[in-house]
This record gives C-alpha cells, structure tokens and sequence, in this order.
C-alpha cells in the first residue's frame, strides 16, 4: 500500500546573495523535516476518533481510534549513489504531535533519492534492543515472534445489519509474520521498504510530507472484508 | 516539625543582595544527583525524563522529601501528601477513596507514583488532567476534598518555618518560597521513588525463578487469546508494566466519570483512564481508577467475564462480545501467580523514602 505514498515537497527559495561564496554556501547543509500526514481516499485524518466516518474498499463503514507504526531506515541517496541514513527508526503515533516529524536532518542541497522502510528488518527486528520502543509498549512477544511491532491500526467498523450503537471492533497489527508460534517459531521479514523517488533539498529548509493512504491497507493488496477473520 | 529534618541545613554566611535578586544567588550550589536506575531498567528503557528546569539534587530531593511528609500543605495541618500515597501500600491508598481534611471521600482511587520517572508520555493522574508532575503536584494542595488548603497559605506557612527557609535556600538559591518551587522539590523526590526489586525483576536478571504456575501466568499474559494483557500492561521488555496510555476498559456501559473526556472534553476519550502499572500489586488494592475492585480476582474475572461494551471501549477489548477472554480457572490462578511476581516488598521499607520529619 505504502507504494502509492505521495509527497510533497515544499520548496523554500531564500535571498542569497550573488558573491564568491556561493559556490561553498551551496555545499553548506542545510535543514530538511520528514513529515507524515494520513489519509482516508479524500479526507485528511489527523486525529484519531471513535466516530464511524470512513468507508474502506469493501463498502464498511469504521472509525480510526488509533495509529502507530515504525519506520526505519530513512535514507537520501544523493547522484553520486552516497547513502545517508538520517534516521535509524521512528515510531509515527497519531495521537502525538511531536512522531509526527522527522527533524534535526542536516543535507547539502541536491537531488536525493528518498526511501525509507515500513516496519524493521529481520536483522534488525532483534527483541527489547530499542528502550523507546520498550517504554511505549511496543513490542511483541517471544512466544508471537519477538522483535517488534510494525503497525497498530484500531478502531470500529458497523456491519450495516447490526444496531449502528454496538459496533464492532478491530485492531490491525502488524508484525513479522510468525511460523510455529512458540520457543521453536520461525519469522517472515513483513517489512516493505518504500521508495519514494526522487526529491530535491534546497538551500534553506524543505520539508517534506509523507502521506500514508491508510484505505489502501484495506483493500491492497487483498480487498479485506473485517467480517472475516 | 521541621526541625527533625536530617537534612542539614548549614548555615553559610553568604554575601548575597537582600533585594530582587534572591532566586538568582549565585552562591549556591546544590549538589547535582541521579536517580538510581536498576540494573532491569537500565538494560531496557530510556534514561528518567528529567526536566531540563528542575535537575535533581541532594538538597531539592531532601526538601521535596520533607514536604512530601509535610502536613502543613493541608489547610488544618492534618493531611500530607503520604496521607495518600503510603510507602507500604504501593504509595497508594488501601482505602477505595482517600478521605480529605473535611471527612469528605474523593472519588479516585489513589493512584501509586513510583517510576514516574519513566513517564514519558508525561500525562499524569488518572485522567491525563497534568502534563508535566511539577503540575500535579499543586492540584491536590488547593483540591477541596483533599487538602483543601490554598497555595498563597501554604507559602505563608512555609515561609515561617526556619528549616524550610535554609532548606529552599540550599535547594534553590532563595529563601523566598514560591508553590512553584514547592512543586520543584516535591517533584524531585517523586522521581526517586524507583520500584524495580520484585521477584519477577530478579528473574529477569537471571537471579531467581518461576514456580511452574508463575510461568504459567506469565504466557498467560502474553497470549493474546488468553490473557493479552501486554499491549497495554507491558511485558517482560518493558519492565514498566504499563503503556502510560489511556484506555476504556470495558467497565461500564455508562459513565458517572468521563476520566480522560473530562479533561479533553472529547466524546471519543470519555470513559478512558491511564492504565496503572501492575507493579505492586500485593500493596496497592483495591483496583481500578474508582477501586470497584477489592481483590486481584475480581479484577481477573472483569477481563475473563465481565466486560461491557460503552461507545469508547477499546478495540484491544476484543472479546467483549463474549463478555471477556473466558480464562479457566486453571489460567486465573496462574495468572494472579504471576501478577504478585511484580510486587517489590523492598519498596515500603526503603530508607531514602520514609518520612524524615
């Protein structure tokens, strides 16, 4: 789903001046944010609720009562093919405002290729190694798979039969996919490394917005009817 | 009272302005200090969120120490911050409501603050109503079925008191007492209330074991079709045994107190209080923010049987249909086991938190 992730890049053209130092200032680093924006097909989601607003692909009406997910491996690959990894992860949370940027990038301006991977790694999925992550719960346990979780998307859906006060409930987590659950299980790296092109970092700050099509998770690659387990 | 306090308040003769300038002393220097941070937090979590503006120090932890046991915070001298939080009751309160200076009962129960350090998502009391502990500490003063006392007040009465004028000096580089620095110090000594010395901390150290039925309740716990009370009471990774989140858990199908909705005035939110660590549970009964709860067992079969949908309940609720996750009798026992392998008895007798006046 994340394949169909847009950004924007705002461009910030400030006043130089035109002396001899400005071919050094151009090499100078300069600010570059990450922000994560959400959506459902057309309405922004910005804060998560418990009202039934949105209606996914297979025509159920939910509410989004919680998003938190991990990103990792935010990376700019300039022309010359050099790879700078300006965040190793980061746990995007909705209901708090501060996940909701990457900041404190330093880059010298240029055309980079942005990527950045849902989720962690096999090899870097490893249990209770992140503390932050630890303290915000966000772990899995070893008798699940260990390491840690990828998404939590939560909240309500109506089954159009049903009294439309009693919905009902689902909380779609994602994880590295466990075979034998238990002491001898086994993991599939669920991770989806997105590459979201080419952006261009100018001098002075540029941001940058990544929009999560959070509808797509219900209907990409698989049409998901929440009826069914 | 205070002249009990072991502090010592030395009497340096300090040549220093009698004007404006007494919070700007530049002759003091408290003496910087850490939490002690157990070995299981220090393998698993971030450091303790200190504030940038509050450091810890011997001198403030010392008088926030005295204050915290300072019954003249109450309007009638009667009633301490201790009054309520008991070091041998989790530094909760056993009764389902603590009882103010006026006899009149709250309405919470009392909420346990040890690892408050560890906050991180920095929402305190049940209902997220403070943002930062040097916040929280100023609303029960001035509550009027607490102290019922008013800060204007209690700084008059402080700033009557010998020792505490050397104590605020030595803390703070003034003797001019303010309720914010009686926050500052109440909060620095709030910080250091660590428990992380329970049977179940020193398994994780490899220093103890788990009868078969602790074990038992432990995968009980992990399991989410069982127990799967991990995603918001922590786990063995995160020795917190909470999320610091808020969460409609399932127990009313109408709401007398809207918890988190009351401060936010969000429907979305009514119904949702923090959830409370699962530490010390042996000390800290009765349960729940309204301590409906007298026992462990009433709160495990609220989760296998008694749950009840509201418009807010959560989605990890995933049962309630079924009424709860239907444990057997067999899992209830093993995991209550488990449950009191998170209680630390070292923490009531701990010498650096008992009352000092």
């Amino acid at each position: 789903m994340f394949k169909k992730a847009a950004f924007l890049v705002l461009l910030v053209l400030p006043f130089v001046a035109c002396d001899k130092n400005d071919d050094d200032q151009a090499q100078q680093n300069t600010p570059v944010s990450v922000g994560f924006l959400h959506s459902f097909y057309e309405d922004e989601v910005s804060v998560s609720s418990n009202t039934i607003q949105y209606t996914n692909g297979f025509g159920t009406s939910l509410s989004i009562t919680r998003l938190r997910y991990l990103i990792s491996q935010v990376s700019f690959t300039n022309q010359d093919g050099i790879k700078t990894i300006v965040k190793d992860y980061h746990l995007v949370d909705l209901s708090q405002d501060n996940s909701l940027t990457i900041n404190d990038i330093l880059l010298p301006p240029g055309a980079y290729n942005l990527k950045m991977r849902f989720g962690f790694t096999e090899a870097t999925n490893t249990s209770s190694i992140y503390p932050d992550l630890n303290a915000a719960s966000w772990n899995v346990p070893e008798n699940l798979g260990g390491g840690y979780h990828y998404m939590q998307l939560e909240g309500r859906w109506l089954d159009p039969g049903d009294t439309p006060d009693e919905p009902y409930l689902y909380a779609y987590h994602t994880i590295s996919a466990v075979q034998n659950p238990g002491p001898e299980n086994t993991r599939e790296d669920t991770s989806i490394e997105i590459d979201l092109g080419e952006i261009t970092v100018t001098q002075g700050a540029t941001q940058i917005n990544v929009n999560m099509h959070i509808d797509q998770w219900f209907e990409n690659p698989n049409l998901w009817d929440l009826s069914q387990p | 009272m205070i002249q009990k306090i072991p502090f010592i308040f030395c009497l340096f003769c300090i040549a220093i302005s009698c004007g404006e300038d007494d919070n700007q002393n530049q002759g003091y220097s408290p003496t910087p200090v850490n939490i002690a941070v157990p070995a299981i937090f220090s393998q698993l979590l971030p450091p303790p969120e200190i504030p940038i503006n509050n450091p810890l120090t011997e001198q403030g932890v010392a008088l926030g120490r005295a204050l915290f046991y300072e019954k003249q915070l109450s309007a009638d001298n009667t009633l301490a911050c201790a009054g309520c939080h008991k070091p041998n009751q989790g530094f909760s309160d056993q009764r389902r409501y603590s009882i103010g200076i006026d006899g009149i009962a709250g309405f919470r129960n009392s909420m346990p603050i040890v690892n408050i350090a560890w906050n991180t998502k920095n929402k305190f009391n049940w209902d997220g109503s403070a943002n930062s502990l040097e916040e929280q500490v100023l609303e029960p003063v001035v509550n009027e079925i607490e102290m019922h006392n008013t800060w204007p007040n209690v700084v008059a009465t402080l700033q009557t008191d010998p020792g505490y004028l050397s104590g605020f000096e030595q803390a703070f580089g003034t003797s001019t007492i303010s309720q914010e620095l009686v926050a500052k110090a109440l909060a620095q000594f709030i910080r250091t209330l660590v428990s992380a010395d329970a049977p179940f901390d020193k398994y994780l150290l490899a220093q103890a074991t788990l009868t078969p039925l602790e074990e038992q309740g432990l995968a009980v716990f992990l399991d989410e079709n069982r127990g799967d009370c991990f995603h918001c009471h922590g786990s063995p990774s995160n020795p917190l045994w909470t999320d610091n989140d808020f969460h409609n858990n399932g127990l009313d199908e109408d709401f007398t107190d809207l918890g988190l909705g009351d401060i936010t005035g969000d429907p979305a939110q009514f119904g949702l209080f923090k959830s409370p660590s699962l530490r010390n549970l042996a000390y800290t009964a009765p349960y729940m923010h309204d301590g409906r709860f007298q026992t462990l067992d009433q709160v495990i079969d609220h989760y296998s049987e008694g749950l009840v949908f509201s418009p807010t309940i959560d989605p990890l609720m995933k049962t309630v249909a079924q009424g709860g996750v239907q444990l057997t009798p067999q899992d209830k026992a093993a995991l209550k086991a488990f449950l009191l392998t998170l209680s630390d008895p070292s923490l009531a007798n701990n010498p650096a938190y008992q009352n000092p006046n």
